[in-house]
């Protein structure tokens, strides 16, 4: 199991369409992967998209990821790189 | 994830003026495949046979044998009125109240939920997504204050 903390970036924070991509990445991966909220302790699955949306993560929040599986060291790596490059809205 | 050789409940979006066309846009434009969704807007002035004809065509259009569940903007309006002819047992279901996140539900749905199962798990999804949100971002208010 890893666990990484993460930062959202970008303006828009996870709105729906870096929600979006963010699930769809997700869903390449085995792994389990699930989102937390480490200030409201909202957790989500990464793989639902509606799940994803209720973090209600503006620009700014920390959301702590955590993935278990046999993929997971590939899975944290993608996911450290969308959140990284703001869900691909500003170039870095 | 194949999409292509699943057997998933299909969906038609009903309502008033072009509601349902734009929620299928903008469902789409969050996840991406939406063919087994359809849309049907009814006008104001359109005749009731033909709303109802073309109702059908959307049903037959998304069905893939696994049964069509059916969203229509309002309970009690024309648009659910037409689409209760329809409800058969198993095959035809229908939620009335569609938002958003109703039709992303029904569009990220996978093919392992039997129609009964997707209807109530949209039903659910619907009401959970309403929330005045600032009693949803109380904690982090609080947070702040303190």
């Amino acid at each position: 199991m890893l666990e990484r903390t993460l930062t959202v970036i970008n303006p828009l924070g996870l709105h729906a369409r870096a929600a979006a991509k963010l699930v769809r990445m997700a869903s390449l991966f085995e792994s389990t992967i699930k989102l937390e909220r480490p200030d409201t302790g909202v957790t989500a699955d990464a793989k639902s998209i509606l799940s994803v949306l209720y973090i209600a993560a503006a620009r700014g929040s920390s959301i702590t990821v955590t993935v278990d599986g046999p993929d997971e060291g590939e899975a944290i790596a993608a996911i450290e790189q969308l959140f990284g490059s703001g869900f691909g809205e500003i170039s870095t | 994830m194949n999409t292509e050789d699943v057997k998933r409940v299909g969906g038609v979006i009903i309502s008033h003026g072009q509601v349902a066309t734009e929620l299928v846009a903008a469902a789409e434009a969050v996840v991406g495949d939406v063919s087994h969704i359809a849309a049907v807007s009814i006008g104001w002035h359109d005749d009731v046979e033909m709303a109802k004809d073309e109702i059908a065509r959307s049903i037959a259009n998304v069905s893939s044998g696994s049964g069509v569940l059916l969203l229509t903007d309002m309970f009690g309006g024309t648009p659910t009125n037409i689409a209760a002819m329809f409800l058969k047992e198993d095959e035809v279901e229908i939620v009335t109240g569609v938002n958003l996140s109703m039709v992303i539900k029904l569009a990220s749905s996978s093919g392992d939920v039997t129609l009964r199962e997707l209807a109530q798990e949209v039903e659910e999804q619907g009401k959970e997504a309403i929330c005045q949100a600032g009693t949803l971002l109380e904690p982090q208010k609080m947070k702040k204050d303190a």
